[in-house]
């Protein structure tokens, strides 16, 4: 098999391989999105796919279950070669994929989600049952009789999971599937997964730029950079610094490292780690010395009856970094919101320097000194079809005016200001913000915040979606925020992120905070309780 | 001047070689040209259907609306009242708002200006100018009624503007079958329309028959079009606006409240409608009589809609509109029915707006067939 590469397991030299790939290549324009990808995995076996954004991973996934159709090269299952023409066509194979995003209808059922998309009239008694044996099969436990929407974030995964296992693929592909668990709920993940491949015989290929989870779950792994496979190794026989190294292509900054490449335990403990100097956690500023800032004091939100916070209290101080963890959905979009003067508070106080401020009153936040960088930068923080040099005046237009007219030249001037000072990379200020890529729209967001001189930043998930290089950026960028004295709030569901970055750290829970602590005493089981719910 | 639509690029095709631009403005072209033609021949073919010539029907479309001097100046007549509905139009639209009640607020307009051009004493010209102001607040208080149901109770802006339309028509014929309101006095069969306004408070008209001669008003619509466009795209209001239009979130975010800028771009879109229904009064009629929009609310947004919110293209395209207004008139009093007239100018209508619709609708059947795919294909 002189075509296998080298990172082919060792064990499938008798039998083909489960999926093989041989010199895949694809184009989109002169952008070589895949260039002569080659990897092979066997049945039973987890493979990881490491990559930045942009490495890859994500077309050579769509052309495996027929979202795109590749130039060049060859796909082999157990060693027949197949054509991939469209999504139904990879079904029939036995492709099944579980996206990053889920797809499922909040208000109906488990089971009623399970059966979408089937062809005739829906049997629930029998659906039931096959979500039963299928969770009793693979250890994914959920009721076929819940709704969607009354479950967690990893239920909910598992309801996708269990959409996939019901047709009995032969080869299943997770996209980034712990992005949106907690830690508990990763662990559990993985479990499932060693039993889909070990005990059910099936493929699995697991895409991921997070290298502790590459770790632990993988038999195998192919790290891609630029579109061209850079290294194919056996996951036993390497180590966290080889696997960045190769899929960055040079060593990190301590900024970065850490919260980028997805290593908790590293952060937690530091000894742990090869170079404990680089994970050291950031030093309590000194507290006395640093005035409050922002205070919100028992905040009670809601929408059309649905409580959104309930009792929030939260105090932010100059130059101090808080970092707010919690699972995604507990309140931190209204908390975002209410920063952004998008939501009203029903009772409670936002107050910035003693002074306290109307909520829900257009601009009002924004005047009183509040950046916000927005967890959906394409629905609410900028407009995609307005120039990067419009956007980047977007609440200042005033000064760049005379007399009610917008100058040209000075919006011109302000832009070619910004985009050097905050390295955007554009082709020129007058470039509509759609064609930008996601890591340049956000450097623009954060530009035109953070020109602003704000008193306090809110960032939220301002990671979320960029590549290592890009999130190196925005780590440094909101690091020195709070060093020249901005009061920043970082919201994530990226524990890695939050260890990094925060001086305090505080937990939200079902719109209220559960908790708080110092960076330096930090306890990822307390850390973990606390984004539970509880107490601790 | 060639329009070409530009789908949303994703980043990663960005650099999706220039071949592929010209191909796809050749397919545009294309596709205006093949839509054109089929107009025009299913346009020809019911023309023959009512016994006349299609040439001859050209000839005569050419003949009331090109040929000389006073048929042009009968375009240009024509084309004013669309160009300023059309640019009130584009100022909601910019906002986000898909205002269609302009007729009603046309006819509101000149209901209230007729009041005050009948019952206001003083100097012709001040009445003029008077009437037309309140004409244009008439106007704007029909669209803050709409602006009141949308952002007080939510009620879709196209919807109330719609039924306003209806009510406006009830209004106007009310007004003018009541004695004591603006019902024509002193006459013994009682028609329901209103005196002739004093004739020194008359829109005054440019050029004399048989040379080159039009309204007034063509000069203020091309002037309002204009202005129109550099408040949008040059002043901090405008930019607002646009913001608001565009992403009314962000908008928000950036401190601008939908609210009171969304309130006033209807407003103003009303007050362009009302305005112009003060000056159909002063510069058509000279009486207010129901039927005196003659439709320039509905073909003005049909103008918007063809110039793609755009005011200053709004100025040709409602040229040509004029054209085959002016040329529509002429060509039924040869004996084509009129009916048929407004059926051809709705088919060419039809052409011209249908290619960038045809690609909007192939890029979502093509998105929504692949996300059916995903949803069978057990891939999602």
């Amino acid at each position: 098999m002189s075509t296998q590469p080298t990172g082919a397991p060792a064990h499938s030299a008798g039998a083909p391989a489960s999926v093989e790939l041989r010199g895949i290549t694809k184009r989109y324009g002169s952008i070589v999105a895949c260039d002569d990808v080659s990897l092979s995995v066997s049945r039973g076996e987890i493979h990881g796919l490491l990559g930045q954004n942009g490495a890859g991973k994500s077309t050579l996934v769509k052309i495996l279950i027929g979202l795109a159709q590749r130039d060049a090269g060859e796909i082999l299952l157990d060693g027949r070669s197949v054509e991939i023409p469209d999504p139904l066509a990879a079904s029939t194979l036995g492709i099944a994929m579980v996206h990053q995003h889920f797809s499922l209808v909040n208000e109906l059922s488990v089971w009623e989600n399970v059966t979408l998309g089937e062809v005739g009239r829906p049997d629930a008694q029998r659906t039931r049952e096959l979500v039963r044996s299928i969770g009793a099969r693979y250890g994914l436990d959920v009721d076929p009789d819940a709704r969607v929407e009354d479950l967690s974030t990893g239920e909910r995964q598992r309801v996708e999971i269990i959409k996939c296992l019901r047709r009995d693929p032969s080869l299943l592909i997770l996209d980034e599937p712990t992005s949106v668990l907690t830690l508990a709920e990763s662990r559990e993940l993985f479990t499932v997964l060693r039993r889909v491949a070990q005990d059910e015989g099936k493929t699995v290929i697991l895409i991921s730029h997070k290298l502790d989870e590459i770790l632990t779950a993988t038999d195998h792994v192919t790290i891609m950079r630029s579109g061209r496979v850079v290294a194919q190794r056996v996951t036993a026989e390497t180590d966290e610094r080889e696997l960045a190294r190769e899929m960055v292509g040079r060593e990190l900054s301590k900024w970065v490292a850490a919260s980028a490449l997805g290593d908790l335990d590293a952060l937690v403990d530091p000894s742990l780690s090869s170079d404990p100097a680089m994970l050291a956690p950031v030093e309590p500023i000194h507290e006395d010395e640093f005035p409050f800032r922002l205070r919100i004091t028992d905040a009670y939100a809601s929408r059309d009856g649905r409580p959104l916070l309930q009792g929030l209290s939260l105090d932010l101080r100059a130059g101090e970094i808080l970092g707010l963890a919690g699972v995604e959905g507990n309140g931190q979009q209204a908390l975002g919101d209410l920063l952004s003067s998008l939501i009203e508070l029903d009772s409670g106080t936002v107050e910035m320097d003693d002074v306290v401020l109307p909520t829900g009153k257009p601009g009002a936040m924004h005047r009183a000194g509040i950046g916000v960088i927005p967890e959906d930068r394409h629905q609410s923080g900028c407009v995609l079809d307005m120039s990067v040099a419009e956007n980047l005046v977007m609440s200042t237009v005033g000064s760049v005016a005379r007399r009610g007219f917008v100058s040209r030249k000075a919006i011109r001037a302000n832009a070619e200001r910004l985009i050097e000072q905050f390295e955007i990379s554009t082709p020129s200020p007058d470039t509509p913000m759609r064609q930008l890529s996601g890591g340049n729209q956000q450097k623009v967001v954060l530009a035109r915040e953070l020109s602003l001189n704000p008193k306090v930043l809110v960032a939220a998930y301002p990671t979320r979606g960029l590549d290592v290089g890009a999130i190196e950026y925005m780590t440094e960028r909101l690091h020195d925020a709070a060093n020249s004295g901005i009061a920043v709030l970082l919201i994530s569901t990226e524990l890695e992120e939050i260890l990094t970055l925060s001086h305090h750290i505080a937990v939200i829970h079902r719109g209220a905070i559960v908790g708080q602590m110092r960076r330096v005493d930090v306890d990822a089981e307390r850390l973990g309780l606390m984004m539970g719910g509880q107490e601790a | 001047m060639t329009i070409t639509s530009t789908p949303p690029t994703p980043a990663n095709t960005r650099a999706v070689a220039q071949t592929s631009r010209w191909s796809q403005v050749l397919t545009t072209l294309l596709l205006y040209v093949v839509s054109i033609s089929v107009a025009l021949l299913i346009a020809g073919l019911l023309v023959s259907l009512t016994g006349a010539s299609p040439w001859e029907a050209v000839q005569a479309i050419f003949q009331g609306s090109l040929s000389d001097a006073a048929a042009l100046g009968l375009s240009l007549d024509k084309a004013a009242p669309l160009l300023i509905v059309a640019v009130g139009t584009c100022i909601a639209t910019s906002a986000g708002l898909f205002s269609i009640g302009q007729e009603g607020q046309v006819v509101i307009g000149a209901t209230v200006g007729a009041m005050v051009a009948i019952y206001l004493h003083g100097p012709g010209p001040l009445i003029l100018v008077v009437t037309l102001m309140g004409a244009a607040l008439g106007g704007a208080a029909w669209a803050a009624v709409a602006a009141l149901l949308y952002y007080w109770r939510g009620v879709p802006v196209v919807i109330s503007t719609l039924l306003l339309v209806y009510i406006a028509y009830q209004v106007v014929f009310y007004a003018v079958t009541q004695p004591w309101l603006l019902q024509e006095s002193g006459q013994n069969v009682a028609s329901p329309q209103s005196d002739i306004i004093r004739n020194d408070a008359w829109l005054p008209r440019i050029g004399e028959y048989p040379g080159l001669n039009f309204s007034s008003l063509v000069v203020i619509a091309v002037l309002l079009a204009v202005g129109a466009r550099i408040v949008l795209n040059r002043t901090t209001w405008g930019f607002r606006l646009r913001m608001l239009g565009l992403n009314p979130k962000a908008a928000r975010r950036a401190g601008v409240s939908a609210v009171l800028l969304g309130s006033l771009a209807l407003m103003i879109s009303g007050a362009f409608a009302g305005f112009l229904g003060g000056a159909l009064l002063t510069g058509g009629s000279h009486r207010l009589q129901p039927g005196i929009s003659e439709n320039v609310g509905w073909d003005g947004l049909l103008v918007a809609l063809v110039a793609r919110n755009n005011p200053i293209l709004a100025i040709p395209v409602a040229f040509f509109f004029g054209v085959l207004r002016a040329g529509g008139g002429f060509l039924a009093s040869t004996g084509v029915p009129r009916y048929i007239v407004d059926v051809v100018t709705a088919i060419l209508v039809l052409a011209i707006v249908f290619p960038p619709a045809y690609q909007y609708l192939r890029r979502e059947i093509r998105a929504r067939r692949l996300a059916r795919a995903l949803a069978t294909g057990g891939a999602a």
